[in-house]
């Protein structure tokens, strides 16, 4: 089993490289679907076979690597890793897929998201600080060149804003590890970025209340919490559709998970202390960000801000400190994950076909292009938390564990999810429906619009089927993220 | 006495009395091969590293060989070596292929090689000026050229009063300690504080920081651009390895040197990263990036800790490196374009020569400190030793440095992958430069991903 997880890391940047030396469009393509494929299987198989009764991390490689600095390579799983790895593999699956037809510079295209996805696993699977930085930092080269390269107008600005913003959270991230690294070694006499050795140390309140802005600050930008979203709007906006969808989908989901495996048990004291401002901050994410969306009339701004209004929601779960919201918080990264991978996609497939994010330049279309009608409302209400999909499941969790200690706070949030429910329906309204607002030239370019072909049908189909089955059937899934609420939480 | 102690000096003075030879005979005609064997005298002379006799100590106690001195030439010929190796071509192509300048290299190289074994200040004096007359000559090398001689002047007087600062400050030390041995000094006395803070001016000065930075620039637009990577990473580590020498004794008696090192640090940080921004010309934007890259190594000398020193030259040792490749670089767009590159010649560079654009971008990236490049290490390291010495405040002025250099490193990558190519650039190797571009960009991978390699070399060495 171990080396399964060590395969999903590793695989995709192997397929990165061999598509690099090969050069051939095909060739690409084919590794690229076929190796993500697999990945996706690997990542199942992982997810069937964990244990989630047992204590603990699970599937654990450990190679020592830097013995000066106790640097191991180090990966192993709780719950909360396996399930985002699993969603992680289907969404850069559903990725691959969908950029089958892409023409400008496949190849440099294809390798450069599959060295994105060694990255993202990666990070998600790292035991060890400095392996878990590495990754961290890896996935931003990658990402900044997709932007740069296949992105719209203004790619420039928007791919070195990326970067900038993120570099500068990292920078604190690495601030805040070398603060806990070396009161570890002057307390305990080692040098090790060992993440279980970290975690056990007891540290002092003040460098608690230190390190958690310097590793907050790393992580926030990342998620991105209120007021360092601004780069997310920009990036999303000139980013292609698959970029997007997986900035959305899985690189925010970074900054969460770094707070819950980091944050949370490392530095207990002043995750009490700062819960205050957390709630503060993603209370104003949820209200800002949906008032935000409801003002845009650019489909991917709207879904942009969408996700940092989520993103909010996660980050208050994840400090109401009970076991229900943590859970609903793990629950909701996976189901945001889903959906707005779904959404970038829908927003993508209809620029594919008439060239435009503007909601004013659209609308009538349901009637000229039907099954994408239906995979489009199906993402609407995976990202609205209608029952039945996986994001009813988090969110209600997160309200219920959030109501029990702070009845105001779930108050505020519930409100959010209304304005979000009206802005996704708003934005369906102006896109898909008002017929009679739409000039008549403009529906003549409708009717002939091509609809959804088989690749974007599998791609909608992967991600809509796992969305409704964790919305459905959310028994093995919320097990499996149970397992890192009592790894944090204890108990 | 034992002769084997001078090992790496000997074969230094062999190489030079060799190479002068070589030049009174053939003149011009054996350049390459008189590059190439100065390049083999400085191996000759790394390896020699590895069976000289230490500790010991020599005439009359002015001349001694540790461990870490030791460590500081082989990486010191090492990165030597590496430029002659690249240079030929270049002032074979600029019609200037004087048979002095291989031995003038390997004379500056035995200059920093005496500054490194000795602990009394008129040695490390000699040696310091041997290696900087030599610098001021290979910088003024083409001597029809206003450019060329306006930098080695201007370095020759800013150099020359930081050479008269160091002298000074020697003076003051021996008068308040009576003693011109770099020993701990305890007790206050205004001489000593005098002395050393003119002597740590003078090695910031040599290592420009700001405000001593300002014949950085100028110096290395105008040298001929090996020498300018000659001059960006050599001469730097030597000078690292004695300002950690320095700390251990001189540097830490005196109280407020955390004080006056901090705000050298700062300073160059902000000016450097910042003028980075508003220059055209490459060669000056690497000037100003190596201002600040002094004020990052400058925050590693705020405590006496020996992991904090490894990681410093660590970071010194791969940030030469890197220089060494991106100046490679500098030299072969230079060869293409006929005069030095510009920012706007490196317009869709990646389209015209792919390859020259990757490694440059490979290097940036290391500049930048992304893991698992080299530099990245000594990033940490300094982040490590800020934390242990509580400098929290000075570590995130670092943090914020080092993001504002990101700025300007990007903008070189924009123009290179995400613009257009105004003309064609054809870029065309010479052996030499192939093997140095190379050799530097595995080193910075294989440094950042096995630094034990170096880091342990450093740890043993140091006290």
């Amino acid at each position: 089993m171990e080396a399964v997880l060590n395969f999903a890391i590793f695989l995709p940047l192997l397929g990165a490289l061999l598509v690099a030396v090969v050069r051939n469009e095909l060739f690409a393509k084919i590794t690229a679907v076929s190796l993500s494929g697999f990945v996706l299987l690997l990542a199942l198989i992982l997810f069937i076979n964990f244990d989630f009764s047992k204590e603990g991390f699970q599937f654990e490689t450990v190679v020592p690597w830097i013995k000066t600095l106790g640097i191991n390579y180090h990966v192993g799983l709780d719950g909360m890793a396996v399930s985002l790895i699993l969603m992680t593999a289907l969404i850069f699956f559903a990725v691959f897929v969908w950029s089958w037809k892409i023409e400008d510079r496949p190849v440099l295209y294809l390798s450069l998201f599959l060295a994105l996805e060694t990255a993202c696993i990666g990070v998600f699977a790292a035991l060890d600080l400095f392996l878990f930085y590495l990754f961290w930092e890896a996935m931003l080269i990658p990402m900044y060149f997709i932007i740069g390269f296949w992105g719209h107008d203004r790619k420039v600005y928007a791919a070195n804003k990326f970067f900038l913003y993120t570099f500068f959270g990292s920078l604190f991230l690495l601030l805040g590890i070398a603060s806990v690294l070396v009161y570890a070694y002057f307390t305990q006499g080692r040098i090790s970025f060992d993440y279980a050795f970290l975690s056990s140390v007891d540290y002092p309140l003040w460098l608690e209340l230190i390190a958690f802005l310097f590793f907050g600050l790393g992580f926030a930008v990342k998620i991105p919490m209120w007021p360092f979203h601004t780069w997310l709007p920009d990036a999303h906006v000139e980013a292609p559709t698959a970029g997007s969808a997986v900035l959305a989908g899985v690189l925010l989901k970074m900054g969460t998970y770094g707070f819950v495996r980091f944050s949370l048990p490392f530095f207990p004291e002043a995750s009490k202390y700062y819960a205050p401002l957390i709630f503060f901050l993603s209370v104003v994410a949820i209200i800002y960000a949906a008032m935000m969306a409801i003002a845009q009339n650019h489909m991917k701004r709207l879904i942009a801000y969408s996700s940092i209004s989520h993103m909010g929601l996660v980050t208050l779960g994840t400090f109401a400190l009970t076991p229900e919201a943590l859970n609903g918080a793990v629950y909701l990264m996976i189901a945001h994950g889903l959906s707005s991978a779904a959404l970038f996609f829908s927003a993508g497939f209809i620029y594919d076909r008439i060239h435009s994010y503007e909601m004013d330049r659209l609308g009538g279309l349901a009637r000229y292009i039907p099954y994408f009608t239906v995979a489009f409302f199906l993402s609407v209400l995976a990202g609205i938390a209608f029952p039945g999909f996986a994001s009813f499941v988090a969110e209600f969790l997160i309200l219920l564990g959030t109501y029990a200690k702070h009845p105001v706070w779930a108050f505020v949030a519930g409100v959010g999810m209304v304005l979000g429910a009206a802005y996704s329906l708003y934005m369906f309204k102006k896109v898909m429906l008002e017929e009679e607002r739409v000039p008549p030239e403009r529906i003549e370019r409708w009717k002939k619009l091509k609809d959804l072909e088989p690749h974007h049908v599998i791609t909608f189909a992967l991600i809509l089927f796992m969305a409704l089955l964790m919305g459905v059937y959310p028994y093995p899934f919320v097990k499996v993220v149970e397992h890192t609420a009592r790894l944090v939480l204890g108990g | 006495m034992n002769w084997s102690a001078l090992l790496p000096e000997l074969t230094l003075s062999a190489g030079v009395l060799t190479l002068f030879t070589l030049e009174l005979l053939y003149g011009k005609k054996a350049f390459k091969a008189a590059t190439l064997l100065a390049a083999l005298f400085l191996a000759l002379a790394a390896v020699s590293t590895l069976f000289t006799a230490h500790p010991e100590r020599l005439f009359f106690g002015g001349f001694t060989v540790d461990a870490l001195s030791l460590a500081g030439k082989l990486l010191l010929y090492a990165l030597a070596a590496l430029v002659l190796v690249s240079s030929y071509d270049y002032f074979i192509k600029r019609n200037s292929p004087y048979g002095e300048l291989p031995y003038l290299y390997l004379l500056a190289v035995l200059g920093m090689s005496v500054m490194l074994s000795s602990d009394n200040l008129a040695v490390v004096f000699t040696g310091l000026e041997l290696s900087s007359i030599t610098l001021y000559l290979l910088a003024g090398l083409f001597k029809n050229d206003y450019p060329s001689k306006e930098g080695a002047f201007k370095y020759l007087v800013i150099g020359t009063t930081g050479t008269s600062m160091f002298a000074l400050g020697s003076a003051f030390v021996y008068a308040a300690t009576g003693s011109l041995r770099t020993v701990p000094y305890e007790g206050e006395n205004a001489f000593f504080a005098l002395g050393v803070v003119l002597i740590l001016s003078a090695l910031a000065l040599k290592a420009s920081a700001v405000p001593f930075h300002f014949w950085t620039p100028d110096a290395y637009e105008g040298a001929p651009t090996p020498t300018t990577a000659f001059m960006a990473a050599v001469p730097k580590l030597a000078l690292y390895f004695l300002l950690v020498k320095l700390t251990y004794t001189l540097l830490s008696s005196f109280e407020d040197w955390r004080l006056f090192v901090v705000l050298l640090a700062v300073a160059s940080m902000l000016v450097g990263n910042l003028a980075a921004y508003a220059q055209t010309s490459l060669k000056r934007l690497f000037a100003y990036s190596s201002v600040a890259h002094a004020g990052y190594f400058l925050t590693a000398l705020t405590a006496v800790d020996e992991h904090l020193f490894a990681a410093l030259l660590f970071y010194v040792f791969a940030y030469g490196t890197a220089t060494v490749g991106v100046f490679t670089l500098l030299t072969v767009l230079e060869k293409a374009l006929g005069r030095p590159a510009r920012l706007d010649d490196l317009k869709g560079l990646y389209r015209t020569a792919p390859g020259t654009a990757l490694l440059f971008a490979l290097f940036l990236f290391a500049f930048i400190g992304i893991p698992p490049l080299a530099l990245f290490w000594g990033k940490l390291g300094i982040f490590f030793g800020l934390v242990k010495a509580e400098l929290f405040t000075v570590g995130v002025l670092f943090a914020l440095g080092s993001l504002l250099s990101v700025g300007y490193y990007l903008r070189l990558v924009v123009l290179m992958f995400l613009t257009e190519p105004e003309r064609e650039v054809k870029t065309a190797l010479s052996g030499g430069e192939a093997f140095t571009l190379s050799f530097a960009a595995l080193a910075t991978l294989a440094l950042g991903l096995a630094p034990q390699t170096v880091l342990d070399l450093l740890l043993r060495a140091l006290p």
